[in-house]
């Protein structure tokens, strides 16, 4: 049985303010409470707009790569040796929450870690090296430091430049096919849809109606879109023109981890011979090397959580769709409410019905076409030969 | 390597004219042969003996003992005595003790190996162009003695890191994709998948995953392995590579291979019928890890598996029974097999070969598992630029 009590809190408190109210925060260490900070945006610090619409203000790499600047901030350590120790605890822990940490889910909607963990890795190794160059223990520090600052600066710098690089094709009259909600992708199409007159279509994206944010979005910039079923993805493959998603992480060989179906995409964009871009920054290329759909790393007990949400639901859409439900409050006794009575949840009473619901899935790299990064237009081929570079 | 031509519109083999003469040369090799004018030392001749004999087999034991074999000839190198005044020039090449090394002993070895034992593998000659390299990036003016010891610290050094440390790194990037429940298919008998295999039942217990050991003739290379692993606790079971099919499609879940050598392309240089394994787990979508150290990696480009192999004793192919040291029915049962065709050579119409390398196409192998993690089988080009840049000069390799 699902039950979703995170769906009746949403129903009464708009999302920005339940981390604030809840009672867990105080004996979380600073690291977390750091990481929760900067996701939530609702640190003055962060320089980065807080969007009631979309449920972290800053990507989750950027956020980690904060959490790890407070970690240096705060330490004692006098030798880089001790520094590294403490940054791996950190990131340990930050990963240990992403899996097992039933409160994380709503703070990351359920998304893959993979992105956190290259993050941290990326910045352990960038530490490494500056310390290489900068023997000086403290004015090493004070290098990363200040480099750090910037990477905010820098990730969304990374979405411009793929913007730039990734505009050129799309042409004029043609029609573009996304899935799930990416910063990167919203911000490659508004752009171009500056210079050039598209359409989109936009897949609707269950469990969590990434669809309907990003047909929004879209509709709001003036891109005339369409929603479509999510099964019906292969129906609509023949008269688009092009497939452009984004990225979770960007394994080894080329392949992505992104949003559940965007494999099926990738088949059905090759089978049609349409060509299949992804938009990813280069922090998410991981160190992974995913043999198949089972290999991609455990997501620990968060899997269990997620259940099915019909989309034609009020909140899941910020008052996109559908009607308020009634006030979903606990009973007088303090029982829980049935979420069967909220519209909108699918309630399997079976024993025997399992319900399982994968968040993200493996894409290999022989459906995509090209990677549109912030290094530039990279071929899947390329991805590997980057990763090298960085971490050898 | 023997090249393959072809006259006419039938192939032939041309080793050298007459089959009884390669039988010779394969079967036979005497010590101090009438052709051979060099004495060489008897570390060589003993290796030459055993590359001979397919007492060492495998791309690691190869290099390692001919590694092993060079640090025990440099120990017991004198140089020559002091050029006579007649023809001295006097600090000319003559006394230079890298080029007398080069020259006098270490190539003439190598040489000695390749044309009258068996020709060399990919790592044999990555890690003789290594050698050379070592030999003469030492400083002109050093003292015997300094020269042996930096050499003989070098291949220590070499053996460790390129060969030792890279494989144990391979069994900890490899076992991490072994998870509970896998029926794991392997090929012949690989030196660094039998490592990974036993490293990855050490760590996680040997009930967590099957063993499969596929095996072909006239080598029964995996008769070894599979007795090896057997012995460690493993569940295994072995089957010849006509029933691969059988298990292919049912049961296996992982395909470790070993490799003699990468192509810059990505493709695997392996025991013949590798590419059969990779080819009927990439129909059945079953993922394939070679596992494969950087040292052997070769800037060579082969398209298809015919215009450059080796050849191995056609014999072995003729005879039915088990060729190397086996176990067969009565004398009587063997003979009566053996006699059917017999008479091979004196047919006129009937060549009979025995390869012993094929070529896997890169897209039949979805990870190469080197020291340097798990790696797309694109990107071998960019670990030959960057871990054997030694290799990527062409020119330079012209001259081996």
């Amino acid at each position: 049985l699902a039950r979703i009590p995170q769906l009746a809190e949403t129903a009464t408190r708009p999302p920005q303010t339940t981390m604030s109210s809840s009672t867990t925060t105080t004996d979380e260490s600073p690291v977390l409470q750091d990481l929760r900070r900067h996701l939530t945006g609702s640190s003055t610090d962060s320089g980065a707009a807080i969007d009631p619409e979309h449920r972290t203000a800053v990507a989750l790499p950027v956020a980690a790569i904060k959490s790890l600047l407070g970690v240096i901030q705060r330490s004692q350590a006098n030798t880089m040796m001790g520094l590294q120790e403490e940054l791996r605890g950190a990131a340990e822990e930050m990963m240990a929450f992403a899996t097992d940490c039933p409160g994380s889910l709503q703070l990351l909607g359920g998304r893959s870690h993979i992105a956190l963990a290259s993050g941290c890795e990326l910045f352990m190794k960038y530490v490494t090296r500056a310390y290489l160059e900068l023997p000086d223990f403290a004015a090493c520090i004070a290098q990363i430091m200040e480099r750090g600052e910037r990477f905010a600066g820098i990730s969304l710098a990374a979405r411009d430049r793929i913007a730039d690089v990734g505009q050129a094709f799309i042409q004029d009259g043609q029609t573009v096919l996304t899935h799930g909600w990416s910063r990167v992708v919203s911000n490659l199409l508004v752009k171009a849809a500056e210079h050039r007159h598209f359409s989109i279509v936009v897949l609707e994206g269950r469990p969590d109606a990434a669809g309907a944010k990003a047909a929004k979005v879209y509709a709001d910039a003036g891109i005339p879109t369409t929603v479509v079923l999510d099964s019906a993805m292969s129906y609509v493959m023949e008269n688009v023109d092009l497939v452009i998603v984004g990225a979770e992480g960007v394994v080894e060989n080329g392949g992505i981890v992104n949003k559940i179906g965007t494999y099926g995409l990738g088949i059905a964009a090759r089978e049609l011979g349409k060509p299949f871009y992804v938009a990813a920054e280069s922090y998410k290329f991981a160190r992974l090397f995913p043999l198949n759909q089972s290999d991609l790393p455990p997501l620990g007990r968060n899997a269990a959580i997620l259940s099915f949400v019909d989309t034609a639901s009020w909140e899941m859409t910020g008052g996109l769709v559908g009607r308020p439900p009634p006030s979903a409050k606990e009973g007088a006794d303090g029982e829980q409410v049935d979420s069967s009575s909220i519209p909108g949840v699918v309630q399997f009473k079976s024993e025997q019905v399992k319900v399982k619901n994968p968040p993200c899935d493996y894409t290999p790299a022989k459906y995509i076409t090209l990677l549109f990064t912030d290094l530039g237009v990279l071929t899947p081929s390329a991805v590997s030969d980057e990763l090298i570079r960085l971490y050898q | 390597m023997f090249r393959i031509l072809t006259e006419g519109n039938f192939p032939c083999t041309f080793i050298c004219s007459d089959p009884k003469h390669f039988e010779e040369e394969f079967s036979g090799i005497s010590l101090g042969a009438s052709n051979s004018v060099q004495n060489f030392h008897p570390a060589v001749l003993s290796l030459g003996m055993q590359y001979a004999s397919g007492t060492i087999r495998g791309g690691n034991a190869r290099a390692k003992a001919m590694l092993r074999t060079f640090q025990q000839v440099i120990r017991d190198y004198e140089p020559p005595a002091p050029s006579s005044p007649s023809s001295s020039r006097g600090g000319g090449k003559e006394d230079d003790v890298r080029h007398d090394l080069d020259h006098r002993i270490i190539k003439p070895a190598f040489q000695y190996w390749t044309t009258k034992c068996r020709p060399h593998s990919v790592s044999m000659g990555n890690a003789f162009t290594f050698l050379k390299l070592a030999v003469a990036s030492l400083d002109r003016d050093m003292s015997v003695e300094e020269v042996k010891e930096i050499l003989v610290d070098t291949i220590d050094a070499y053996i460790h890191e390129r060969i030792d440390i890279a494989d144990e790194a391979i069994c900890k990037h490899g076992s991490s994709k072994i998870v509970d429940g896998d029926v794991i298919l392997t090929y012949g008998c690989s030196s660094v998948v039998e490592v990974l295999l036993m490293d990855a039942a050490r760590e996680k217990g040997a009930d967590t995953f099957r063993i499969i050991v596929v095996d072909s003739r006239p080598l029964l290379e995996g008769r070894a392995l599979v007795a090896r692993l057997a012995d460690a606790g493993i569940e295994c079971t072995y089957i010849l590579l006509n029933a691969l099919s059988y298990v292919m499609m049912r049961e296996v879940t992982k395909v470790f291979l070993g490799a003699a050598a990468l192509m810059s392309d990505g493709s695997v240089l392996s025991r013949v019928g590798t590419a059969c394994v990779a080819l009927m787990a990439r129909s059945n979508n079953i993922p394939v890890l070679v596992c494969c150290e950087t040292y052997k990696i070769s800037n060579r480009v082969q398209l298809e598996s015919i215009t450059v192999n080796e050849l191995g004793n056609p014999d072995d192919v003729i005879s039915a029974s088990c060729a190397m040291n086996g176990a067969a029915s009565t004398a009587a049962d063997c003979k009566q097999i053996d006699s059917v065709l017999g008479n091979w050579r004196d047919m006129p119409n009937l060549k009979v070969l025995s390869l012993l390398y094929d070529l896997t196409p890169s897209e039949f192998v979805s990870g190469i598992v080197t020291e340097m993690g798990i790696l797309p089988a694109t990107s071998v080009a960019v670990l030959l630029r960057e871990m054997n840049p030694q290799d990527t000069n062409t020119a330079f390799m012209g001259s081996m």
